[in-house]
């Protein structure tokens, strides 16, 4: 069967059935690779390094062939992105689309307008034309999709996927960049070896890691190696990148899927006016609920959105009682390294 | 009063006023508006820190003709970040802000104000309206300041376009906007209000105009400091009488400059652009500019006209549409085309861009601005400053880069 073309993404908030569903294979461009330090020519070196390493890969050519590349207007790093890409990328074809920062009924109505709005560009793309029974397929496809990567997320937690949460992350990694039917076959072979009997924790301390970009599985390899078990999650490469996409009949198919995505667990760009802090508290509750003993907190330099929100997590994990630890990132495992002795001790204290 | 420190600052205020109302009575020279345009400013955060009126912290973007019209005294938080920069006791507020967590690698202003409010120096809102332009990091200023305040916040989501959808979806937020005022402070918005405050903002709409147009004249009666943060800090004044005022003393003050040079010309000078923010701590690269280099600011970036007239019958729509012009939003092809026309219709040597450290949206795409005004033949210096944190400020290193600059394009020029 002939492989269906590409489009490139780079926001976790992409509406991918929508991709999929007019026959394109999304594929996130993950700030990955050898590609050299160009990006600062074309836009400011304070700009966060999740989109300067993407650009770098532009600029780079560190691509595979794209059908057009759909951007998020999510913060103004994603903004400065879509600007970037048409310098370094002018032939590509692109698109930048607003996504609201709350989830009410107005900011549903207009992000499905802006889906909309997809769907017509997706046809000038060579997509084929969208319709109902099309996205629903796609939503089921993504549907089983997010399921298995929370069996395997479970699984991870409990000490029982092969290879650990760097595998998890591989297969994160998979389901972004390959078309989620063979994502899908790959997990359940993945599930199917899982073995019967629960790893344990093995001495290792269970963690929520917390943050947006941290896409390279040596990364989670690092955090075992210094005796951390992922529990869970919060991050725009992980578990963050899918949400299943309920199309309730008798509601207009893009009105759910614009619904379901600015539902989604969030990332600290989105504000819920009625609970000011909200994301500290999500965080607060995640670790709770998934018996986690203390959080690291991973976050890329310069992201504006989760800088200014890491006070108000420090202050509501130190009142309900869990240890946090923040490290400053520029998706590199060069700098990750540079924390291994601060993991270390973070885990040794929580021993 | 609302406690012993924002006392002070209230004070302050009072004495900056009574200062400026004397020396605007005593001018004789007839050079009086930016002093005007500064009285308003101390008559302002007279009102933010008494206690006495309904406050409401802001994003930039905010309608705050309308929040006038509502009886409500607003402002965006960022012009206390510059306030205080300009008093120059904000590295304490920045040390403050940085104890507590927040990064220096973020906006200056916004930790400025940040800083300002764990020391009890920001008056208790009786709510906030953020504004998802020009930044995020904005929003999550505003986000922090309602957790810090325990006080409402309502958002205003800003789409990228200015198409009719985009129009009708912020205007419906408006809307809800007012309900939600109405609901903080128990006051309806009087129609009639609504329509004077309308026909204020329109009226000095087109006094700023005038002044504009007057200052694109060769040669320009516009000096560096003249027009410093006017555009940005007039929004808050809009939908009063005393924006017309100050406008109008502007375009008179210009009018009369334009006037006696046509009797005494006075020898060229190179005309500047400044891209964005102003530095607004205390530092010397404008008296350079203008003693050393003959040359002078003549027209911001945030003092640009951007919007059409409101229409009183379409309230909420023509301040939707109003928001939605600023280049800040979406694509920065749109944020360039307007530069260029600034650059063209000022007939400006050269653009100074301040890369205000922590700003994205602004500073972000420097590379990008800098290709665009070099095709029309305007030149661009890129400095590398943080506009309100002056700790890190190198005189040394900024006047040479300006010396060079100014060397580059007065050769240019010449040729």
């Amino acid at each position: 069967m002939q492989e269906r073309q590409l489009i490139g993404f780079a926001c976790a908030y992409t509406p991918l059935v929508l991709l999929q569903a007019a026959r394109f294979t999304p594929y996130r461009i993950l700030p990955i690779g050898e590609a050299p330090d160009r990006a600062g020519s074309i836009l400011h070196d304070n700009l966060c390094p999740h989109v300067k390493r993407i650009l770098d890969r532009a600029l780079a050519d560190d691509l595979p062939e794209l059908a057009g590349v759909v951007f998020m207007n999510s913060c103004d790093a994603m903004r400065r992105l879509h600007d970037g890409w048409g310098a370094a990328r002018p032939r590509d074809r692109r698109i930048l689309l607003d996504l609201p920062m709350e989830a009410g009924e107005a900011a549903v109505d207009y992000f499905a307008s802006e889906l909309k709005r997809l769907g017509r560009t997706l046809g000038e793309w060579g997509g084929a034309a969208l319709g109902e029974s099309a996205v629903a397929a796609s939503a089921e496809c993504y549907g089983k999709l997010y399921g298995l990567l929370e069996e395997a997320s479970r699984l991870a937690a409990r000490g029982k996927l092969d290879g650990g949460s760097a595998k998890l992350q591989e297969l994160f990694n998979l389901s972004v960049t390959r078309p989620p039917q063979e994502a899908s076959s790959v997990l359940e072979q993945a599930i199917s070896e899982a073995p019967s009997a629960s790893g344990g924790l093995d001495g290792r301390v269970p963690i929520l890691i917390f943050g947006n970009v941290m896409p390279d599985p040596q990364a989670f390899s690092l955090f075992e190696e210094c005796g951390v078990r992922v529990v869970c999650d919060d991050l725009c490469t992980a578990s963050r990148m899918h949400a299943p996409a309920t199309l309730p009949a008798g509601e207009n198919y893009l009105q759910a899927l614009a619904r379901s995505i600015l539902s989604r667990p969030r990332c600290a760009r989105m504000l819920d006016p009625a609970t000011p802090g909200a994301l500290a508290k999500d965080v607060a509750r995640r670790a709770r609920e998934s018996g986690a003993r203390g959080v690291i907190a991973h976050v890329v330099k310069f992201c504006d959105p989760y800088l200014g929100r890491m006070p108000a997590v420090r202050d509501e994990l130190r009142s309900t009682g869990f240890a946090l630890l923040v490290l400053e990132g520029d998706c590199t495992m060069r700098s990750l390294e540079q924390h291994r002795t601060r993991i270390e001790a973070f885990v040794e204290m929580l021993r | 009063v609302r406690g012993t420190k924002t006392t002070v600052l209230v004070n302050y205020f009072d004495e900056l006023a009574a200062g400026l109302g004397e020396k605007i009575r005593q001018a004789k020279d007839g050079e009086v508006a930016r002093r005007r345009f500064a009285l308003e400013i101390a008559r302002l955060g007279r009102r933010l820190f008494s206690g006495e009126d309904k406050v409401a912290w802001c994003g930039v973007l905010a309608p705050f003709d309308l929040l006038n019209a509502m009886g409500v005294t607003s402002c965006f938080v960022e012009f206390v970040g510059a306030i205080l920069a300009s008093s120059g006791n904000v590295a304490a507020l920045l040390e403050e802000a940085e104890h507590a967590g927040y990064s220096t690698d973020g906006c200056s202003y916004h930790r400025a104000v940040i800083g300002a409010a764990l020391r009890g120096l920001m008056p208790r809102p009786d709510f906030l309206v953020a504004t998802s332009a020009p930044c995020t990091g904005g929003v999550g200023l505003l986000e922090n300041l309602a957790r810090h305040f325990r006080k409402k916040i309502f958002l205003l989501t800003l789409p990228q376009s200015n198409g009719e959808r985009g129009a009708a979806y912020l205007a419906a937020q408006i809307e809800k906007m007012v309900e939600f005022v109405s609901a903080q402070t128990g006051r309806q918005l009087d129609p009639e209000r609504l329509r004077r405050a309308i026909e204020y903002t329109n009226e000095a709409r087109a006094l700023m105009a005038e002044a504009y147009e007057l200052a694109r004249a060769v040669p320009s009666p516009v000096r560096s400091r003249d027009l410093k943060n006017f555009g940005v800090v007039m929004a808050l004044f809009l939908g009063t009488e005393a924006a017309v005022e100050i406008s109008r003393t502007y375009r008179d003050e210009f009018a009369m400059r334009c006037e006696r040079a046509r009797h005494n010309p006075p020898p060229p000078r190179l005309r500047l652009l400044w891209i964005q923010n102003r530095i607004q701590f205390k530092s010397p690269l404008v008296s350079l500019l203008e003693r050393e280099y003959d040359a002078d600011v003549i027209t911001d970036e945030l003092n640009a006209i951007t919007w059409e007239p409101l229409d009183p019958d379409d309230p909420y729509t023509s301040l939707a549409r109003r928001m939605l012009s600023i280049p800040f939003l979406g694509p920065i092809e749109h944020r360039i085309e307007e530069l260029k026309k600034l650059a063209k219709s000022y007939r400006v040597d050269g653009a100074i861009n301040p890369c205000h450290w922590g700003c994205r949206q602004g500073t972000g795409a420097r590379g990008l601005v800098e290709a665009g005004l070099k095709e029309i033949g305007v030149p661009v210096l890129n400095l590398e400053v943080d506009c309100v944190d002056p700790r890190n400020f190198s005189e040394g290193q900024l006047r040479t880069r300006l010396e060079a600059f100014i060397e580059m394009i007065g050769q240019s020029r010449r040729n």
